[in-house]
């Protein structure tokens, strides 16, 4: 983590965090470097926490710990350490872990779904769907780099004077000008011209994932979002994949009902917790 | 004052993904143990699956439970 990440804090490390007042008095939390966190119980590790500076400038931080009471400690340590807001994440069916943030002061400003997307045609009902006239789709490989990367400042600049990093889901990370890594064999785009106007990443993990979707502004409300859907995933599904991943904020009203559209089921859901 | 994690670190797989983030996951010594996510893997936004090698602390209080620290690439 470069200096630029670290997290900003009034104390140094290795800072000690006693435990006056507390159900278990032998616990001492110590911040043991700028983004790590240690509880100590007689001479055993029993807790840990992290703290990270995603590109946006959030802060988030994590803990894990066996019992809720040094759970509590760790997260009051680092909370007293580090600057306001502090961000988490949880999953929302886990709801020990989302009360033990609440405790200490946390609540819940969003939520992401996770959909599981059908590749089938028949099963989306993507199979007649084609781009809009004087719109192609250049296949994941075969994009050229420059103008690639062009469309990704275009539309980083457009999310940035827009609805902003901190509403796009977790994947969908800003990245410093001149540092963003494009690798083409990862992107479909759709081309107008001699212009991309769109374009659709693949994580490539086991299970796919649609890492971002994204059509320049001046060119939503045609169907390219839509058309390069149906290009991913006919071409996952020709491949043997049955099933992708998707994370979409559930704010974003137009990503949900493209999704739920052509058959994405639920699977989970993140919440995004916040101390101010 | 700085410590390693003393816990029981093993390497596993996991078998099966059950409600409220929790995974069942087989060591190599056949046991079976029920683990979350840690912390640092959510914050990370790493999927769990099913047949997904993970690296378990297991509960010094109940061994069997645990907590996914790590998710192995392959």
């Amino acid at each position: 983590m470069n200096a630029s990440h670290s997290p900003s804090s009034q104390q140094s490390p290795q800072s000690l965090h006693g435990s006056p007042g507390t159900d278990d008095p032998a616990v001492v939390v110590t911040r043991i470097s700028d983004t790590s966190w240690q509880a100590v119980q007689d001479d055993r590790v029993v807790g840990s926490g992290d703290a990270s500076r995603r590109p946006d400038g959030r802060l988030f931080v994590s803990a894990d710990a066996w019992h809720g009471p040094v759970f509590d400690r760790l997260v009051a340590a680092m909370a007293a350490d580090l600057p306001e807001p502090l961000h988490t994440v949880t999953d929302e069916t886990d709801h020990d872990t989302t009360a033990a943030w609440q405790r200490a002061g946390f609540t819940t400003v969003r939520r992401e779904w996770g959909y599981l997307l059908p590749t089938d045609p028949q099963a989306t009902g993507l199979g007649p769907v084609r781009p809009p006239a004087g719109v192609t789709i250049v296949p994941a490989g075969e994009a050229e780099e420059g103008p690639l990367r062009a469309l990704d400042r275009v539309i980083h600049a457009e999310v940035e004077a827009g609805i902003g990093w901190p509403a796009m889901p977790a994947q969908v990370l800003p990245c410093p000008a001149g540092t963003t890594v494009l690798d083409p064999a990862r992107y479909a785009v759709a081309r107008r011209g001699d212009h991309y106007v769109g374009l659709l990443r693949v994580a490539p993990v086991r299970r796919p994932r649609i890492g971002l979707l994204a059509v320049r502004a001046d060119h939503q409300r045609l169907g390219i979002a839509r058309a390069l859907l149906a290009h991913a995933l006919e071409s996952m599904h020709r491949g043997g994949t049955t099933t992708a991943w998707a994370d979409v904020a559930e704010s974003n009203t137009a990503a949900t009902a493209l999704v739920e559209g052509i058959g994405a089921r639920r699977a989970g859901a993140t919440l995004e917790l916040v101390r101010h | 004052m700085t410590k390693t994690t003393n816990g029981i670190e093993v390497e596993g797989t996991v078998i099966e993904c059950l409600r409220n983030a929790n995974f069942k996951v087989e060591l190599p010594n056949g046991h079976v143990v029920l683990a979350h996510i840690s912390g640092k893997v959510r914050k990370n936004h790493i999927k769990i699956l099913p047949h997904d090698r993970v690296l378990v602390e297991l509960s010094p209080y109940d061994l069997t439970r645990g907590r996914i620290r790590y998710r192995y690439r392959s």
